[in-house]
């Protein structure tokens, strides 16, 4: 929206607000920052300013306590998106095109799962785990989480998918394309920015995902990083300065997807929004 | 576009669709429908969590009834959602905000620097929020003591004793507030949690909805001499209700079942006293605490009926008209 006129006064109420929210918002980022420099002497002493000197091998404790944790999370995050997006994807093709019988049952019991908490089954759902020996095994949790994360996923996909023009499919059938090559050459390109979206997103969740982790998995190197941050917390109250160091690199990897996705994400969540 | 009908009759050459189903429904089936069933079954017993299951019939849903605990959860997250109601207030505001900036390219920049800190994971956020609210090094306390707003809240504090509004000192000077271990306390913390409250999903939503009106409407708003807060309520609002309703559904469900947050900030059995035990904590805390894993389960269904209902009632009166 662009306007033509703007009092001088209205101006700097706007850019006031906004930058007054941006310094609150990125505060963490400069606690974090300036305590991870820091001896446990400077910390009582000066514990906002910086100090100098600046204690480096506060990063590299800090990196030893979270690298195993993020190279687990990296693992889950990625395999959970892949296993999510590849399930919704087949699913969401069937019924964004096809009406099969049964279609209308089959989607009115998987939407009603949005609206089960995940806490109201997790008990069970350990209990199932254990059974299936899925405890304690990464592969197990991504395969849990991605059925609960598919639903979501397989909602906004089959709007997007019965939005797009009959024609696209009907030319590729002709071609002899089946429904597979049909998902890989249409879907997938048509689709691409909102799967890439809700790529991100899931990505973003299974890296913060805690509850299920925390129960699920027992062996120390195999934690993920919300579990590990969790469990060191209580074990490292006195050493505030690796600890803060420690939180900041586990931001690292998600900076890095951030970096390369920003512009997508952006867009992707603002067509969502208007579809979904 | 309009779907393609496959009768039954049809199935024989249409059988691979069902092939394509079949992952996601298994999945679903095995780790949604299988331990709901079974949750479901578990109810009726005692049972530890493990191989010992005796039946007692509807014993945990009558317990879950007359439990104190369980009414005292249900008030805490009362307060939490109405207080999550005004905490969507930040988010709506900013949308709004950044919407009015004039400059296209300073709007985008102001969305790409508030996506920035979604970087930082969410177990992250928590422990810098429990650093914040530490009674000795926290951020919180040094800066309440640094204005003197301690000061005021002591002297407020003790006024309100006096006139028989507060029948406890809970601040006291000379004496930092543990705001995460004072029975009294642990309520406003958790309300106070994550200032200033933009979540930065919600305001993309709402972004995309405000970029809906057309820059007409805005003009003729400008000609009839519309204010800025008017302009708000009747252009803004309105066209933004829709993502709000949704965001207001997403709300319920996540203040209902959430309760990572209180085990981070607390403990298992809800701070200090019990005193922010939510229904999702007393569930874990009776599974893997207490180990009644029977009653727990009886708890996890009677959290999603309410749900259910509330959504329902949501969904049936909270109406938007288009």
């Amino acid at each position: 929206m662009s306007r033509t006129s703007e009092s001088p006064l209205a101006r700097w109420l706007k850019h006031g607000y906004l930058w007054i929210m941006l310094a609150l918002v990125f505060l963490p980022f400069y606690v974090m920052l300036v305590v991870s420099f820091k001896d446990n002497k400077q910390f009582s002493n000066h514990p906002w300013a910086p100090t100098w000197p600046l204690h480096w091998e506060n990063w590299i404790v800090g990196w030893n306590t979270v690298g195993v944790c993020i190279a687990n999370s990296i693992f889950i995050a990625v395999l959970t998106t892949v296993i999510t997006l590849c399930v919704a994807v087949l699913a969401a093709y069937v019924f964004g095109r096809y009406k099969v019988p049964f279609a209308d049952l089959l989607w009115a019991a998987i939407l009603v799962l949005m609206l089960m908490p995940g806490v109201a089954n997790l008990i069970p759902l350990f209990n199932l785990m254990r059974g299936l020996h899925l405890l304690n095994s990464l592969v197990g949790l991504c395969i849990v989480s991605a059925a609960g994360g598919q639903i979501v996923c397989l909602y906004i996909l089959r709007n997007f998918i019965e939005d797009m023009p009959k024609e696209f499919f009907e030319c590729a059938r002709i071609d002899g394309a089946s429904h597979l090559q049909q998902i890989i050459h249409v879907v997938i390109p048509q689709c691409g920015g909102i799967i890439s979206t809700l790529a991100i997103l899931n990505f973003v969740g299974a890296w913060n995902s805690f509850i299920l982790p925390l129960i699920a998995i027992r062996d120390p190197e195999k934690l993920p990083l919300a579990v590990g941050l969790y469990q060191l917390q209580g074990a490292y109250v006195k050493q505030w300065g690796p600890l803060m160091a420690a939180y900041f690199i586990s931001a690292v990897p998600l900076v890095v997807l951030f970096a390369f996705t920003m512009r997508f994400f952006i867009r992707g969540i603002s067509e969502g929004a208007i579809k979904g | 576009m309009a779907r393609q009908t496959v009768r039954l009759r049809q199935i024989k050459s249409h059988w691979p669709l069902y092939l394509l189903l079949l992952p996601a429904l298994g999945l679903i089936a095995t780790f949604m429908y299988l331990p709901a069933a079974t949750g479901i079954l578990h109810s009726f017993y005692r049972w530890d969590g493990d191989e010992l299951a005796t039946y007692i019939g509807a014993d945990n849903f009558t317990k879950a009834f007359t439990d104190p605990t369980i009414r005292h959860a249900f008030a805490v997250v009362g307060i939490l959602f109405v207080a999550n109601l005004f905490k969507m207030i930040p988010s709506i505001i900013t949308a709004v905000v950044i919407h009015r900036v004039i400059s296209d390219k300073a709007r985008y920049v102001y969305r790409l620097l508030f996506v920035v800190p979604m970087v930082i994971p969410g177990m992250v956020v928590l422990l810098i929020w429990k650093f914040f609210y530490n009674p000795v090094v926290g951020l919180l306390n040094s800066f309440l003591t640094a204005t003197h707003l301690l000061d005021l809240f002591v002297k407020a504090n003790a006024w309100l004793v006096n006139v028989h509004l507060a029948d406890k000192a809970i601040f006291m000077a000379d004496r930092s507030p543990a705001w995460l271990g004072d029975s009294s306390l642990v309520i406003p913390a958790l309300i106070f949690w994550g200032f200033p409250w933009i979540g930065i999903i919600g305001v993309l939503i709402y972004l995309s909805g405000l970029e809906k009106i057309p820059k007409s409407v805005y003009e003729c708003a400008d000609l009839d001499g519309v204010g800025w807060f008017r302009k708000f309520v009747y252009i803004e609002l309105p066209l933004i209700a829709t993502q709000v309703r949704i965001n207001l559904v997403l709300l319920i469900i996540g203040v209902l079942s959430d309760y990572g947050l209180m085990l981070v900030l607390l403990d298992s059995s809800g701070g200090p006293g019990g005193a922010a035990m939510v229904p999702g904590l007393y569930m874990y805390y009776n599974a893997f605490m207490k180990r009644e894993a029977g009653y727990a389960c009886a708890i996890g269904i009677l959290l999603f009926f309410i749900i259910l209902a509330l959504t329902f009632i949501n969904n049936k009166f909270v109406r938007v008209e288009k």
